[in-house]
């Protein structure tokens, strides 16, 4: 009797000395709980620079209708006011082309031509089809909902090219 | 009549296909605090025959400098040279990945609205764009990569420096990797901002 208790309590010992490790290295390799817990880190950015226009969204332009690359980024000039950049910009160039801001959801804008009326807001005519250029954003462009910056051919309803943003 | 009529057609759609080829190039430089607007309007104007030639890796810097006469240098201090977005692999992982020349000339990866699993011994790296697709979820033994240190956090804006002499041509991802288990959290492939 004493010695079954006695032999009970060796095989405990050792799944003990064997699985106690295991489990240990297991929780080492697996860190389990960081799954739970976040390690959150503020870092300012690396410079001093809030007199510059600082970039708020940006996004590649890709071409639809015709072909269409370059960057579009949206910086708030330290006035407050805000506008939109193109660099590296090429488009074709065409009649009547225009800057807008176009919902990036709209699925007028995953044709390469608009039937019925587009949801957008104007920012003017394109000033070139090459090149770096800017256009001021009215106050009230609400740039959550208008996301992206599309290259319009107001006479086709072609759409050149588009930019979904994103924030930067 | 009816000749004339034709010759003003044919005007009309010589002047139409020119219209179409003729590239408009404009040439806007970085508004500041001063009255850069205006300068807006002008260049554009002669913006077609002039800036052929400008156009230039760093059109913008040079432009302003010639356009004011002033030096500006703050314009290397903090330019973002190229950027990306996270999307997960192994682990949901999203937020920007942007690489700063700083004004030393030093190059800083920062890290913006980030956010990522937390998990045991894990990295920021940039890997060598050919060496493997940022879709792999496993890197492999012969991907050349550039280690940039310990993840900081799993959350929140951060900066890493990057070594000096890193070919930002040959390195064009950033990686958020596990090493214990050599698993791409994730990855955001940079383009030129």
């Amino acid at each position: 009797m004493s010695t079954q208790i006695g032999s009970l309590l060796f095989h405990r010992k050792w799944i003990l000395a064997i699985s106690l490790p295991v489990l240990i290295a297991a929780w080492w390799a697996f860190r389990p709980e960081k799954l739970w817990i976040n390690q959150k880190v503020n870092e300012a950015a690396p410079f001093a620079s809030s007199s510059e226009p600082q970039p708020l969204y940006t996004g590649r332009l890709q071409g639809e209708a015709h072909q269409t690359s370059g960057r579009a980024t949206v910086y708030k000039a330290a006035d407050g006011t805000e506008y939109l950049r193109l660099t590296d910009f090429s488009t074709s160039n065409g009649p009547d082309v225009h800057v807008l801001l176009g919902r990036s959801g709209d699925n007028n804008l995953k044709q390469e031509i608009v039937k019925g009326q587009l949801d957008s807001i104007e920012l003017g005519s394109l000033k070139g089809n090459q090149g770096d250029q800017n256009y001021s954003l009215p106050a009230s462009a609400n740039l959550q909902q208008y996301d992206a910056v599309v290259i319009y051919c107001e006479r086709f309803h072609a759409v050149f090219g588009m930019a979904k943003l994103e924030q930067f | 009549m009816l000749s004339k009529i034709k010759v003003v057609l044919a005007l009309a759609a010589l002047a139409f296909t020119l219209g179409l080829q003729t590239s408009a190039r404009a040439q806007d430089t970085m508004k500041h605090d001063d009255g850069m607007k205006q300068n807006d309007g002008m260049k554009h104007e002669d913006g077609m025959k002039q800036n052929d030639g400008m156009k230039h890796e760093d059109g913008m810097k040079q432009d302003d400098n010639m356009k004011h006469g002033d030096s500006m240098p703050q314009e290397n201090n903090g330019k973002a040279l190229e950027t990306g977005t996270f999307h997960g692999k192994v682990h949901n992982t999203s937020g920007r990945a942007t690489i700063y020349r700083g004004e030393d000339g030093k190059l800083i990866l920062r890290l913006t609205n980030f956010k990522t699993s937390n998990g045991p011994d894990v990295h920021v790296i940039l890997v060598a764009a050919k060496d493997a697709d940022d879709d792999a979820n496993f890197l492999k033994s012969s991907t050349k990569r550039v280690e940039l240190g310990k993840l900081k956090g799993n959350e929140g804006d951060q900066n890493y420096e990057v070594p000096t002499g890193t070919d930002l041509t040959k390195f064009q991802t950033v990686s958020i990797y596990c090493e214990r288990f050599n698993a791409n959290f994730g990855a955001a492939p940079l383009e030129k901002f």
